[in-house]
């Protein structure tokens, strides 16, 4: 039962600039949401995830702290957002590859056996349950951006 | 198909998982089945996993899974009904002996959660590679 998401991408990039991706306020409202990011261990931020009424989302907040950052090789924190994705963990390694970067990243801690996890579905609405609704709502809406 | 898994936008429609079609409407009318309420129910105990473990390996029998927990016998088979009322594990007669067998396919909204979050960081990732190669910001 995997319960850890693996990607590995390359990037024509050197890892100072990839790095500045990952890590600078601005960019990375870019590409991932709003945030209060800061490069620094123990720093607590979040990622405002914008509703979506047209998919019946109301947006929400990720829930953040730095637990590594070595630039330009290492960058991980943490990443709540309730039930079964309390303390998860998002981790980013920065290898060289010849002029690039080869990009490592995981998502792992997904937990199972969060207490509430069970209430979730005797009614609570929460837990899973309203992750699934509330992470299709946001892949959807990533889709209708794109298009 | 990853886009015919959750819809929030289909209230009401069933989804062809199994045979059982029960629906449950939050209050944000989306849609979700007991079937697989179940299911995260039935893998959301450490030692339900553990037993789901056992017997993605093997066939085993109350005892044999009796064998690997500290907990009483009766309490053992409480969380093997769990399991065989959300449908991931049936029980198999071998002679004198019921084997639990585990039914890989039913962990099938789980995978699709799961798949729902690849999906997020694919898109996600993706984003990341094209802004560094339109160099800005650099």
């Amino acid at each position: 039962m995997t319960n850890t998401i693996r990607r590995q991408i390359l990037i024509p990039q050197p890892r100072e600039k990839v790095w500045q991706a990952l890590t600078d306020r601005a960019t990375l409202a870019e590409w991932m949401y709003p945030n209060d990011f800061e490069p620094r261990v123990g720093h607590h931020f979040t990622f405002q995830v914008p509703p979506k009424p047209e998919v019946g989302f109301e947006g929400l907040v990720v829930q953040c702290e730095v637990l590594e950052c070595e630039p330009p090789s290492r960058l991980a924190f943490s990443w709540s957002v309730g039930g079964p994705v309390v303390n998860t963990r998002v981790s980013y390694r920065l290898e060289p590859d010849g002029m690039g970067t080869r990009l490592l990243f995981e998502h792992s801690g997904f937990d199972l056996s969060q207490p509430y996890g069970e209430q979730a579905f005797q009614g609570a609405g929460y837990g899973w349950a309203k992750m699934h609704e509330q992470l299709a709502a946001v892949v959807q809406g990533m889709a209708a951006e794109s298009d | 198909m990853s886009g015919t898994v959750f819809r929030p936008r289909e209230e009401g429609k069933t989804r062809g998982l199994t045979g059982k079609h029960s629906l449950t409407y939050t209050s944000r009318m989306v849609a979700v089945s007991h079937y697989e309420a179940d299911v995260f129910g039935a893998i959301s105990h450490p030692a339900r996993r553990q037993m789901l473990d056992l017997l993605a390996d093997a066939d085993h029998s109350v005892n044999a899974i009796a064998g690997h927990f500290k907990m009483s016998r009766p309490a053992v088979s409480q969380h093997l009904r769990v399991l065989r009322d959300a449908g991931l594990a049936t029980e198999r007669r071998f002679g004198r002996e019921r084997r639990y067998h585990f039914v890989p396919g039913r962990l099938g909204p789980v995978r699709e959660w799961i798949a729902q979050y690849e999906r997020f960081w694919d898109e996600r990732l993706q984003r990341l590679a094209k802004l560094l190669s339109k160099g800005n910001k650099g």
